[in-house]
């Protein structure tokens, strides 16, 4: 059946918060009421990235661009544009007059391929004001929870949008509910609904973000997850090391008090539910589920041998629900917005089985050798290229890209014939690195991968808890040995036995930190083991990195005599008269790089 | 329970549900290593030495047998090629920290190391955490527990020092795999306060006990000290052990009572001139006795407090002995007990012994070969009773002793002896608690308190109380062999009457005449035997026939004359009186 | 504060919304400085600074200052959203005290966007 005029009206997070969905049921009232329902059809579309002058309307084929339409101009707008054809001036945008065209922000790659769900609110609101989230349609979603909805619906609608954890797991949000709820039933048991916020991967700062620009978000998550789960007490696990994420969300908590959102009969319904913030010591492994428990039972943060889940038997021997800051963003949307539109995004069929694939929007922290450094929120599904290429910029200074490092420390390093590997939780694992918590640093062709994958073990083996022998052990030795290959003291057999200590890591650790940890020895090794065949064989380093096997000289073609080197050189080993041709003395040459840096006809040379 | 079945390297078994794996294997006699593993400790899967492989639903990893809780239709493979993997390369990085660790080499033999690829380190510790586990899990002490973290984590004490909270258990010790945890100076710490009593919580009080089984101290016991613990109940395979019971009264019907109260050894601190509780390294004869057995806290060897064998010791005798301030009596046993002391000392430790006597009374057979024996192995025997024990040193070679004063009277000289222990020879005295056995059991007491014997010639075991005899040390100080002898007639006395079955008593007793009686009930406390009771039906006063001695008291006290004496009433006495005056 | 009712949150959503989209508002212009981690780090804090000293030097009443979380583009931090009423927004980006208060003075109170400093109008892309 064809429509004469389609009315789109846009179903952006910031439209839908300034009540774009009532506008559709008044809108279509109104053209049911004026005889117009077979003739115009209304449909809800995606963001037009106009959020501040929402909610917004277009009027196709005319293409006529309405904002700020409120629910009593709609009677009006439909007979005069609709039945008359006359556009109403009072509602149509006025672009601004501008002597220079300013580009929008749609059309900048790095923000036009985001989707905003977590962090839809960034940017806009001021964080340190609840009202502000109101505003925006804050605490809604918890109105609809505690009046419209069981904790058997709320469950069911986080199952069948098939959220799984963010904080790396990828464990169904849903079924762990679930899980909870009915061991705390079965048990007789409080349970207890907990907030990882213990973000220790290097060069990932998603929760703290979502924390600083969007505290509310997470609490307004914990109190459905609390309503849903049967729970009258949880707890913020943040990481001392995030002091404004932690004053912010201390702030939303007292303000979430004052207006009973938290306490005791929250909004006359009845639930009692509250929230206390502990403080990491600064342990990684701490961000380990048993690790965390023990942390917050006020022991040593280690991990427990137990095969039980802490989702049975977690904080206090209660049943415990844990779930990270991104995870817990998500759930107002979902609840607000219904498991289908969630759904809607991502990779996968996840309505019967959440295990089916990967819904909704992962944020990302985008960092490295990639133009545009930031965090960034895509739906699943979207390819690595993407990402690096698109929303990153591609990798500065127009080198090649060599590979990308997702998941944390305990993540992989994928190569670029990965690129058009979809994101999404089960390809990452497929391709032997994770989703992780959602770091994600590129590396060009300047990056030696034997010295990445030193970088992290050497970062695990310092936050090993020790507590189990493989990790323990496993890591030194592979420490040591990632040592010596990069020292150029590096034997044949040495592949072999990382490989091995590696498999039998992830065979035998106690808890997810060990089993993981040999992910960056593993995936280097499945990826690029010709580049620990050229330390180990040819004594080189193609990245030249590796200090003890990379010589420099000074290209005598591309030299001018620009003299610039010679007072970078700290140890004199660089020679020569202006613009004449300068040479290098590799026996005093410490290696520093110094001169790369200043030589702007690039003719150091470093292999 | 649920009872499950599974599949361990191909047999097929049965377990109950959500037990460890570990113990079904160990059932069927599999063998699976284990190094951070111990029955009476909840285990924690830190080696992952005793990894095996698990099939469940199509799924398989590899778990930790001793925390695995096994479940229907799992299938287990205890020693595939990867899991010897796994254990060969968890025994090399062990190898490389802990290289000369027997249980480690043992395992490398056994999975065929010989050169392990990581080398050999030289540390004891392979931080498997039984100790720190045992010590907070088990003994409820928190003194052990982990610094540090990854490869610099190691085990100790609080800021690395001697802790208060340890209660020198040993229970970390006795748990260690690789014995790397050793009491030091345990001597040392034992010896600050010589315990008297059982020096483990459970012991069986003395070889001789009747009947001879352990008895938990509940002073010491870690379940009444901390409420954890309770190892042995886990470890008795009778399930004999039961830390709710209590003391209990019981009630026995007898024919006869044997009293063998015994003496206690006599409190030297009042006699402050031997500075007993105030000078270290003086003991008393009981002490010293506990000292030098082979089952006491050091093993047997003589120490002082400080762990150092003593190069002098002073014997003091009569100490509150023959002492007219004190007990006159002679305490009878101490002349041999410091005979016997002086030649186990010179024996065991080679130290010069100096006996300080008022006369030797070696009396009985063998003894005196015994002194003369002493007097060749070279023990100094002083004539004179010590005066007084002190540390203050006048000349060099009394600094950092103690020394004995006394009047040497066969050379008429006073002497100060410098000694690195003394030992007092402590009274014998009654036991403090005897007097209340005493008025019980009817038992007379001489003035030195000592239970008096009916008569020392003709009855030396029985007593005024007709079935209640008395043995041993009680009566007065005797040695073992004396102290045996009395107890063998005591048992004669007391068996000859339930073996006769039947007791004779004397015609000659008191009787109450009911209608007389006005129950006033002075006559029931005069009774010296107990024999008199008062029945409240016939509001009268009864005598026991079995009981009465026929003494007359309670005729003679009797206001109301209700109670006659049978065959020496007052008509009889008369007539006799008569008689005799005739 | 006595508790909320349901109500009582539609209220405060509707007030709130007032002073935060100038829609309805009194005031004309709103600046808000992203201050998330990465903002302050950068210099934030003194680029807000600037920004109210330029308020109060310039006896300003009809603009709305606010903070608010990261943006996003965390390398081209600290940066402020410009928003006058009927217009849509502007992001500069890479911004210091100095940057800050000539955008106030071309942008806020002269209506003119300073190009040199602009990243782009508009806003983003939500779910």
């Amino acid at each position: 059946m064809a429509y004469r005029t389609h009315v789109l009206i846009c179903g952006g997070t910031g439209c839908v918060s300034s009540g774009s969905f009532e506008l559709r049921g008044v809108f279509t009232a109104e053209l049911q009421k004026q005889g117009l329902a077979k003739e115009v059809q209304v449909i809800i579309t995606g963001c037009q990235g106009f959020c501040a002058e929402g909610p917004i309307m277009i009027v196709q084929p005319d293409g006529v661009f309405y904002c700020g339409v409120q629910k009593k101009d709609i009677p009006n707008l439909v007979t005069e544009h609709l039945l008359k054809g006359r556009p109403v001036k009072k509602l149509m945008y006025t672009p601004p007059v501008e002597k220079v065209p300013i580009p929008a922000l749609k059309d900048i790659p790095f923000f036009a391929k985001q989707r905003l769900v977590v962090l839809r609110n960034r940017g806009l609101i001021d964080p340190e004001r609840i009202d502000d989230y109101i505003a925006v349609g804050g605490y809604t979603a918890l109105v609809k929870a505690l009046t419209e909805m069981t904790p058997e619906d709320i469950i069911s609608e986080i199952k069948r949008s098939g959220l799984r954890g963010r904080g790396g797991g990828g464990f169904p949000a849903g079924i762990k509910w679930e899980t909870c709820r009915r061991a705390a039933q079965k048990r007789g048991v409080a349970p207890v609904v907990v907030c990882n916020a213990d973000e220790g991967d290097p060069g990932a700062f998603m929760d703290r973000s979502i924390i600083e620009c969007d505290p509310h978000s997470v609490v307004e998550g914990m109190i459905i997850g609390a309503s849903a789960i049967g729970c009258s007490e949880g707890f913020v696990y943040i990481r001392h090391e995030y002091p404004i994420a932690r004053e912010r969300l201390l702030k939303a908590l007292e303000q979430a008090r004052d207006y009973g959102l938290l306490g005791n009969d929250i909004l006359g319904t009845g639930l009692n539910f509250d929230i206390e913030i502990v403080q990491g010591a600064g342990a990684f492994v701490c961000g380990e589920s048993t690790a965390l428990m023990a942390s917050l039972e006020g022991k040593i943060g280690e991990p427990r041998a137990k095969y039980i889940h802490t989702v049975e038997y977690g904080y206090k021997n209660q049943p415990t629900n844990l779930n990270n800051v991104e995870t817990w963003a998500n759930v107002p949307l979902i609840v607000n917005r219904g498991a289908g539109w969630f759904s809607s995004m991502g990779t996968g069929d996840v309505a019967e089985n959440p295990w089916g694939g990967s819904s909704g929007t992962k944020v990302f922290s985008l960092v490295g050798k990639v133009n545009n450094t930031g965090l960034i929120e895509v739906p699943m599904g979207i390819s690595l290229r993407e990402i690096i290429f698109d929303i990153g910029g591609g990798i500065p200074g127009g080198r090649e890209f060599k590979a990308v490092q997702t998941g944390g420390p305990s993540g992989g390093c994928l190569p670029s014939s990965l690129l058009d590997m979809p994101v999404d939780f089960d390809s990452l694992t497929e391709a032997g690195s994770m989703m992780g918590s959602g770091g994600m640093i590129v590396m060009d062709d300047h990056t030696c991968m034997v010295d990445v994958a030193r970088y992290f073990i050497n970062f695990l083996t310092e936050e090993s808890c020790g507590k189990c022998i493989p990790c323990r052990e496993g890591l030194r030795h592979s420490l040591r040995i990632l040592n010596n290959i990069s020292d150029g003291n590096g034997r044949p057999e040495d592949v072999d036995l990382l490989q091995e200590m590696g498999e039998v890591m992830q065979d035998s650790c106690l808890c997810a930190l060990g089993t993981s940890a040999p992910n960056p020895v593993l995936s280097t090794l499945r990826y690029f083991k010709g580049e620990y065949e050229a330390h180990i064989k040819d004594h080189r380093c193609p990245g030249g990195v590796c200090k003890a096997l990379v010589e420099y000289s000074i290209d005598q073609q591309l030299c001018d005599g620009c003299h610039a080197c010679v007072p970078a050189c700290s140890t004199q080993a660089i020679t020569g008269k202006v613009k004449e041709k300068h040479t290098l003395d590799k026996t005093k040459c410490i290696k520093c790089g110094a001169c790369i840096e200043v030589c702007k006809r690039e003719a150091v040379l470093r292999v | 329970m649920k009872v499950v079945k599974l599949k361990v390297d191909g047999v097929e078994t049965e377990a109950e549900d959500r037990t460890s794996l570990l113990t079904v294997t160990k059932k069927l006699g599999i063998k699976v290593p284990t190094l951070c593993y111990h029955p009476i400790i909840e285990p924690a899967g830190v080696c992952r030495i005793c990894t095996v492989e698990v099939r469940m639903r199509n799924r398989v990893r590899l778990v930790t047998a001793c925390n695995y809780p096994v479940s229907e239709g799992i299938e287990v493979l205890t020693n595939s090629e990867r899991v010897r993997r796994t254990r060969r390369l968890i025994i090399e990085w062990l190898l490389s920290r802990c290289g000369n660790v027997k249980v480690l080499n043992d395992l490398a033999a056994e999975y065929g190391i010989t050169e392990p690829r990581f080398g050999r380190g030289d540390e004891d510790c392979i931080l498997c955490g039984l100790c720190v586990r045992v010590c907070s899990d088990v003994v409820g002490r928190h003194v052990l527990g982990f610094f540090n973290r990854g490869t610099t984590r190691e085990v100790n004490t609080p800021y690395g020092e001697t802790s208060e909270e340890c209660i020198a258990c040993g229970a970390c010790a006795y748990v260690c795999p690789t014995g790397c945890i050793t009491i030091q100076d345990e001597e040392k710490l034992v010896r600050q306060e010589l315990p008297m009593g059982p020096i483990t919580p459970i012991s069986i009080p003395f070889m001789q006990a009747v009947p001879a089984v352990p008895v938990i101290d509940k002073a010491s016991c870690v379940y009444f000290k901390t409420g954890g613990c309770q190892v042995c109940k886990s470890v008795c395979e009778k399930q004999a052990i039961e830390h709710t019971a209590d003391d209990k009264l019981v009630e026995f019907e007898v024919g006869s009572i044997i009293a063998a109260t015994g003496f206690q050894s006599m409190d030297p601190t009042r006699l402050s001139q031997y500075g007993y509780g105030r000078l270290g390294n003086v003991f008393t004869a009981l002490e010293f006795e506990k000292l030098n057995n082979a089952s006491g806290p050091t093993g047997g060897r003589i120490l002082m407090a400080d762990g150092r064998a003593p190069e002098s010791v002073a014997l003091l005798h009569c100490v509150g002995s023959r002492d007219k301030n004190y007990h006159e009596y002679c305490s009878r046993v101490c002349c041999m007990m410091a005979l016997k002391y002086a030649h186990l000392i010179h024996e065991k430790t080679g130290a010069a012994v100096y006996d300080f006597f008022i006369d030797l009374r070696c009396f009985g057979k063998g003894y005196e070969e015994f002194y003369n024996r002493l007097l060749e192995e070279g023990v100094f025997f002083i004539r004179g009773r010590a005066g007084e024990v002190s540390d203050f040193a006048i000349y060099e070679e009394e600094r950092g002793k103690l020394i004995v004063r006394c009047e040497d009277t066969l050379i008429g000289v006073v002497r100060r002896i410098p000694v690195d222990m003394v030992v007092l020879m402590t009274a014998l005295e009654p036991a403090n608690d005897a007097n209340n056995v005493a008025r019980l059991l009817n038992i007379s007491c001489s003035k030195d308190s000592f239970f008096l014997e009916q008569h020392p010639k003709l009855a030396p075991v029985a007593t005024p109380t007709d079935g209640v005899f008395i043995a041993g040390a009680c009566q007065g100080p005797k040695d073992i062999p004396d102290a045996v002898a009395q107890a063998s007639a005591a048992a004669s006395a007391a068996i000859s009457l339930s073996v006769r079955g039947r007791v004779e008593i004397e015609p000659v007793t008191c009787v109450v005449d009911g209608e007389r009686c006005a129950a006033c009930r002075i006559c029931n406390t005069l009774c010296p035997f107990t024999a008199i009771s008062f029945d409240i039906e016939k509001d009268a006063s009864v005598i026991n026939d079995a009981l009465c001695k026929g003494c007359g008291t309670c005729a003679a006290a009797c206001p109301s004359s209700a109670i006659t004496a049978r065959h020496f009433n007052d008509r009889q006495l008369l007539n006799e009186i008569a008689g005799v005056c005739a | 504060m006595p508790k909320l009712t349901i109500e009582d949150l539609k209220r405060i959503s509707e007030q709130a919304k007032a002073t935060m989209t100038l829609r309805s508002g009194t005031a004309r212009a709103k600046v808000t400085v992203h201050m998330g981690t990465c903002g302050i780090s950068a210099g934030a804090r003194e680029v807000m600074a600037a920004l109210l000293k330029e308020i109060e030097t310039g006896g300003v009443t009809d603009v709305l200052v606010g903070t608010s979380g990261c943006a996003g583009l965390c390398s081209r931090e600290p940066m402020a959203t410009v928003e006058i009423r009927g217009q849509p927004p502007v992001k500069y980006v890479d911004l210091s005290p100095e940057k800050m208060g000539q955008v106030f003075r071309k942008h806020v109170m002269g209506g003119t966007i300073l190009m040199e400093y602009a990243l782009a109008a508009g806003s983003e892309t939500t779910g």
